[in-house]
């Protein structure tokens, strides 16, 4: 097995310069590979009907009626137009900004507060109908509810609306144009009026304008890897190479990118029906399931509206059996749903979401639907890509062998640290070779940029070799031009190996220098000495041995090893003008001094690790789901933690043990490698049992397909999935996730409109900063939710013991919504910026199912504990307050007939005073604003109380989230305004006190 | 605190041992709703290994157990009843909830209880803490049912009857052989002041009903109503500690509130000075000055328009009296309307 690994690798790190060949050593050395893989375009295939491929360019001519050498008339071309539509993907079908709009009026709570509105005019309505001079009391409170719902859906549009303008900026793409050949001329047209029939040219760096069927080619390159993931430059040509038209290389398909070289063909396919444009499709009918907080949500509403509907039906059910009026009762019915009713939750809800979004955005976490903040938070999976998620997206030089020894190099970010001994001989002939033997090149005009940043023109390995020598030996372009470089042969999938001559920096020397790397096994063979510490030596077994030692070594760490050597050609052989010609190879290839063998990997980022780390004490599942090679995909597994130092895999223990991989208990390996191929042979119970039983599994050589299945075996799992991923062939996937994340940087725009979250800095560890933010929000919200339900008791009690005791009404349905949406709304935001309580990384996400939002215990706590001990503290300032004036409480019990009675005007207190009605309602009117800073005090207090959840109020600080203290002040400063300032408004009802 | 315990119990039964494993992953998952179960939970989480090490354990042990033994069984069931491992309560638990619950309200119930007991500490009986609300005193008028339009027939004692009664059944408290057992007769024309301890009973100086002569209801019973002159009584509320300004006592004028000044043509006020006499004042509460009448002015509308509305507005005229706030119809002044038929 390893041994075959290695030689794939071997072949696959020179693979850039010919995928070709790659393709058919795969296809050799891996039919299984090939069956999934044709397996997985099948899938695709059937889809897709197209033979063009297999057209001649005369048979394209007569199908698309179009001439290869004019192109299309315009006037023809305008037809097509005409007949197809556009060359753009349809957007995904939105919603009316009229019926989002409208969803915001009605959803939630606002249909509760509705029908209080409405019944509200008609009780005025009967009310007018039986005498003309009925108070206009009921209609304003209808007004104010209307109002309520009005403001409250509007903000929450507004919100919304925000947060999806940050999202339409992002998409928005730079108009592409194509070069198409019309009426015999070449002309520049946008891409979007492409029609089917058209002859375009391409050259490199342009996007593919549409599926084009290639007519004639030069060294085309393209990169589909956002349609397949394969990340390797696909040469493209005119020939039929393979039945299946994404097989085959004559066919480019649509915003795929040309690499390098030119090339010209028929557009065959435009719009949403090109392959892109299907896959994109297909992600649109993927349902994307209800995020976990709305579910939360409404869940709550439902708890909070069914309490409000039933007490308030009970109690309009006991009124009327009191014998009180019909209409008195609807009015006790709006009264006590009123009460129930958190009219400001919903909107402190959406604020607190997008103060997290925002907050969240700094941290490189745009959130596209605002209620994604909270799922990434009880995320308990997560399939993340390997490429550039993990890792860095970029080659780097991982190890070195010479002189035996492996060296082991800086593979961080800045690669600053070079620390490995550069001291030997050997590694200044290596170092040479290194430097030398490259055709990579800076892009001029970088000079200020750190190396890491520069840009290269070349292929990523050289590009890696390139920045390493340029960190380890300075001006690498200096030292090249010192060593004039004589001869060179490129690399190639036959030789297997780059070959350049170079004149030596020494003037003297008037030796030649042949410097060479590539696949190891094939150096080697070259080579009949070996350089160890700077000195030739022959090559004896020994040697031998230790080179495949190391290269097996190295290859099993999944890493892509390449072997150098040099040759000083000897002096009077090769004179000075000696003519190298690289075609007759008139020159020594072959008994060469081996010198060293280096290995390149795409490194993890070096947050990655950590963040891995805390995923998991975090108890999040991290599966690692690549297209990449199983050897490659463990060993990054290993190196980020996906798969943790001390786990093994069954084959791991059938090797430690030397046993056959049957006899290993399965329950014995915590970490799993799945392949594509396996997957393709499970049943969904299979991938379910292999979903639970494995701590740390690690998909190799998926496809976007399976990465679908995956997604859907870990949601039967009842487990919250947040899929990473870049590709349009993610797509699918990141919409069936509970939360896709695109990445923002190498991410397609179909991954990033199919996400709910788009990673700025591509970075695995933003998405751990998501789900720290994430779960605090959770929490956050509880403590918002605690806070605005406590007060429903002390809301309602008033009304409940109103109808039954028949007191004086302690609190007026105006006063509440003052509560509601006026003292309580700054300080429930508040709560939004408390820290996180010391655990919240070290606990297991909740459980969709189980831990919901709103639970018994907190109703319980809530509206048992503290909610009735708010409303006892608050009757007792209202008993207070009337005491004072002269009802003792007493006096109170059933005086609500004659209190309310207009005409009555000298009813007698317990001092035998006589109150005119006026009086009356004064009285009941600070009775109403003392109830109401009964309230608010007491809610200060709650504030304070609700600020932690487990910890100690002093482990958490009192001082340490200042807005809490801006939300108290508000309280305070509202209720002065309404108690003093407003005092003789006497349609807020409010009173001065005392 | 608990698992500990339980762990320590698992082992003594093979079976528990099963019932642990989904127990845990439960606890796990329900760790945000679970608020009790915190300090439990803190537990796990700093030694998690611990729970592998105890499984290996619990199965070495739970394999040398005796099986089926009935003493065991016996215990099994009864710990069981004690602590039911599958819905993760005990009967022990139970009751200590129950306990706790009943501790907080009860506690809850006697800090209420306290505060009240403190507010009527602070509020006493004879005089009101405060008294700003009803510094002016309003007025009310009798007969009094309902409504303040009087709207009768003069031939009709049906439309009227129940004036006569109402008036008479408040008259009932002012009947001069009452008054003069209950009440001293004071000095008029200055205030009754009464020094002494707040909770001395006060007298009270007599209203006698023959005060208010032709509206009295003595010599004619029907107040008038029966020749289309009804009788009004005009009534002061009640105000602990209220006292007409400047020594001028209270008087009362009446007059068409919107429309001919004629309407009304004439009345007569009993007593004669349509006023309040200041020795009816001050008063001092409900408490002490049990037997206290409210002195009245009956306004006797001898030639008032007949078969129309009159608006009638009848104010307290005096030294501090506000007669004509807005919001408030009825401080200082009352309205109502007389529609007369004939």
């Amino acid at each position: 097995m390893s041994r075959k690994t290695l030689e794939i690798y071997s072949v696959e790190l020179d693979g850039t310069k010919d995928t070709k060949q790659t393709d058919q050593e795969d296809d050799k050395k891996y039919n299984d590979l090939d069956l999934k893989k044709s397996h997985q375009k099948e899938e695709l295939k059937r889809e897709l009907d197209l033979d063009d491929h297999k057209l001649t360019s005369e048979e394209l001519e007569q199908k698309y009626g179009t001439n290869i050498i004019t192109g299309l008339s315009s006037a023809r071309a305008a037809e097509h137009l005409a007949r197809d539509g556009p060359n753009t993907l349809s957007p995904p079908k939105q919603t009316p900004e009229i019926i989002k709009f409208l969803k915001q009026m009605v959803g939630g709570f606002s249909i509760l507060l509705w029908i209080g509105a409405v019944l509200c005019w008609i009780a005025y309505g009967i009310q007018y109908v039986n005498d003309k001079s009925a108070s206009l009391d009921s209609v304003y409170l209808g007004v104010v509810l209307a109002l309520v719902v009005i403001l409250t859906g509007i903000f929450a549009y507004y919100q919304e609306a925000k947060s999806t303008n940050i999202m339409a900026s992002f998409s928005k793409m730079i108009p592409q144009e194509a070069l198409v050949i019309r009426d015999s001329e070449k002309k520049v047209i946008p891409a979007e009026q492409l029609v089917v029939g058209d002859i375009v040219e391409i050259k490199g760096g342009d996007q593919i304008p549409a599926d084009i069927r290639l007519l004639s080619s030069q060294g085309c390159k393209v990169d589909n890897s956002s349609l397949t993931g394969e990340s390797e430059p696909q040469p493209r040509s005119a020939e039929f190479t393979h039945e299946n038209p994404l097989e085959t290389k004559n066919i480019g398909f649509y915003s795929t990118t040309c690499l390098e070289g030119t090339a010209t063909g028929v557009v065959i396919n435009t719009g949403d029906r090109t392959v892109i444009g299907r896959i994109a499709s297909l992600a649109s009918g993927v349902g994307s399931e209800k995020t976990p907080i709305a579910t939360e949500i409404e869940h709550f509403v439902h708890i909070v509206a069914g309490v409000a509907v039933s007490v308030g039906l009970l109690f309009f059910i006991i009124a009327v059996s009191l014998k009180y009026q019909v209409l008195d009762s609807i009015i006790f019915l709006i009264g006590i749903i009123v009460a129930n009713v958190p009219e400001g939750l919903l909107a402190t809800v959406t604020v607190t979401l997008s103060l997290t979004a925002k907050r969240m955005a700094k941290k490189n976490c745009l959130v596209k639907n605002l209620e994604a903040v909270e799922t990434l938070g009880s995320t308990s999976i997560i399939c993340s890509d390997k490429t550039g998620t993990l890792t860095q997206n970029r080659m780097a030089v991982a190890h070195l062998w010479f002189d035996n020894q492996i060296f082991m190099a800086d593979t961080s970010e800045n690669q600053l640290n070079q620390a490995f001994d550069q001291s030997s001989g050997t590694w200044a002939s290596l170092s040479k070779i290194i430097a030398l033997c490259n055709r990579a090149e800076f892009r001029p005009g970088q000079e200020n940029i750190p190396i890491m940043k520069k840009v290269v023109v070349g292929d990523a390995s050289e590009t890696a070799l390139l920045k390493f020598s340029e960190v380890i030996l300075g001006d690498v372009m200096e030292i090249r031009k010192r060593n004039r470089k004589v001869a060179e042969i490129p690399f190639n999938s036959t030789n297997k190996f780059q070959l350049s001559i170079h004149e030596t920096e020494d003037p003297e020397d008037k030796h030649f220098l042949v410097v060479m790397k590539g696949a190891p096994e094939r150096i080697l063979e070259r080579c009949s000495t070996i350089m160890i510490n700077g000195q030739e030596q022959p090559l004896g077994k020994s040697n031998a041995t230790a080179f495949h030692t190391a290269y097996m070594e190295l290859g099993g760490l999944g890493e892509r090893v390449l072997g150098f050597c040099h040759l000083y050609l000897p002096e009077d052989e090769f004179p000075e003008s000696y003519p190298f010609d690289v075609d007759a190879m008139n020159f020594p290839t072959s008994n060469l001094c081996f010198v060293g063998l280096l290995s390149m990997i795409d490194p993890p980022r070096s947050t990655v690790p950590d963040a891995v780390a805390k995923c998991r004490s975090a108890g999040i599942k991290v599966i690692m789901v690549t297209g990449d090679h199983p050897i490659t995909a463990k060993a990054v597994a290993k190196s980020v933690g996906v798969i943790s130092a001390s786990s093994e895999t069954v084959e791991d223990i059938a090797r430690r043990c030397s046993i056959a991989v049957e006899q290993v208990n399965k329950r014995d390996a915590r970490a799993a490698v799945v392949t594509g191929m396996e997957l393709k042979d499970m049943a969904p119970e299979q991938l379910d049992e292999i979903l639970a039983n494995y701590s740390e599994i690690v998909f190799a050589r998926t496809s976007p397909q399976q990465k679908l299945i995956i997604v859907e075996g870990c949601q039967r799992q009842d487990a919250v999935v947040a899929v990473t991923g870049d590709g349009v062939n993610d797509s699918p996937a990141l919409k069936k996730a509970d939360i896709g994340i695109a990445m923002g940087i190498a991410g397609s725009d179909a991954a990033k409109n199919a996400a709910d979250m788009v990673l700025l800095d591509d970075n695995f560890a933003s998405i751990v900063t998501g789900v720290e933010e994430g779960r605090l929000i959770f929490d956050n919200l509880k403590k918002t939710i605690a806070y605005t339900l406590t007060k429903n008791i002390a809301e309602l009690c008033p009304f409940l013991i109103y109808i039954i005791v028949g007191l004086p009404l302690p609190i007026g349905t105006i006063t509440l919504l003052f509560i509601d949406l006026g003292t309580d709304i700054i300080p429930s935001i508040a709560l939004a910026y408390e820290k996180a309580e010391s655990d919240i990384m070290n606990r297991k996400p909740r459980h969709k199912k189980k831990d919901r939002l709103v639970n018994h215990q907190l109703a319980i706590y809530s509206y048992l504990h503290i909610g009735l001990m708010q409303a006892l503290g608050a009757f007792l300032v209202y008993f207070t307050v009337y005491a004072q004036q002269g009802f003792w409480p007493t006096s109170l019990i059933n005086l609500r007939v004659r209190w309310e009675k207009d005409e009555l005007n000298d009813v007698e207190d317990s001092y035998g005073q006589e109150w005119t009605r006026y009086q009356r309602k004064y009285l009941e009117w600070t009775g109403y604003t003392a109830f109401f800073v009964g309230i608010m005090v007491q809610q200060i207090a709650d504030l304070i109380i609700r600020k932690t959840r487990r910890n100690s109020i002093f482990q958490q600080g009192l001082f340490r989230n200042k807005v809490i203290w801006v939300g108290i002040a508000s309280q305070i400063i509202i209720a002065l305004i309404l108690s003093y300032g407003l005092g003789s408004v006497t349609a807020l009802s409010f009173t001065m006190l005392r | 605190m608990r698992r500990q315990l339980r762990s320590r119990r698992a082992p003594a039964f093979p079976y528990g041992y099963r019932y642990r494993l989904d127990d845990q992953d439960e606890v796990n998952q329900n760790y945000l709703a679970d608020e009790e179960e915190e300090a439990e939970e803190a537990q796990v989480l700093v030694v998690p290994d611990l729970e592998e090490e105890e499984e290996k354990e619990e199965e070495e042990r739970s394999q040398g157990q005796p099986i089926g033994n009935a003493w065991w069984q016996k215990l099994q069931i009864m710990i069981e009843y004690l602590w039911d491992p599958e819905r993760r309560i005990s009967l022990a638990q139970t009751g200590l909830i129950l306990f706790i619950y009943f501790f907080f309200y009860a506690s809850l119930a006697a800090v209420i209880t306290l505060c009240m007991y403190m507010l009527f500490l602070t509020i006493s009986p004879y005089m009101p803490t405060f008294t700003e609300r009803v510094k002016t005193p309003g007025v009310m008028i009798r007969p009094f049912a309902h409504s303040l339009n009087f709207n009768f027939n003069v031939s009709e004692p049906d439309t009227w009857q129940h004036y006569v009664i109402s008036l008479n059944g408040f008259l009932q408290g002012y009947n001069d052989s009452l008054q003069e057992e209950m009440n001293v007769d004071c000095p008029p024309g200055q205030y009754f002041i009464q020094d002494g301890n707040e909770d001395e009973d006060k007298k009270a100086c007599q209203f006698k009903r023959s005060f208010l002569k032709n509206c009295s209801g003595l010599e004619d019973p029907t107040f008038g109503y029966a020749t289309g002159q009804p009788c009004i009584l005009l009534k002061m509320n009640r105000i602990v500690g209220f006292r007409p300004e400047l020594g001028d006592p209270v008087k009362v004028s009446c007059k068409v509130q919107r429309g001919d000044e004629d309407d009304i043509r004439s009345i007569n006020y009993y007593p004669e000075s349509a006023s309040f006499d200041l020795r009816y004042y001050p008063y001092y509460g409900k408490l002490t000055h049990v037997n206290y009448t409210s002195p009245l002015v009956a306004m006797h509308f001898t030639d008032v328009v007949k078969n129309q509305a009159v608006p009638v507005q009848c104010q307290l005229k005096g030294k501090g009296i506000i007669n004509d706030v807005i919001s408030d119809h009825f401080v200082g002044r009352v309205i109502f309307t007389l529609n007369i038929e004939t």
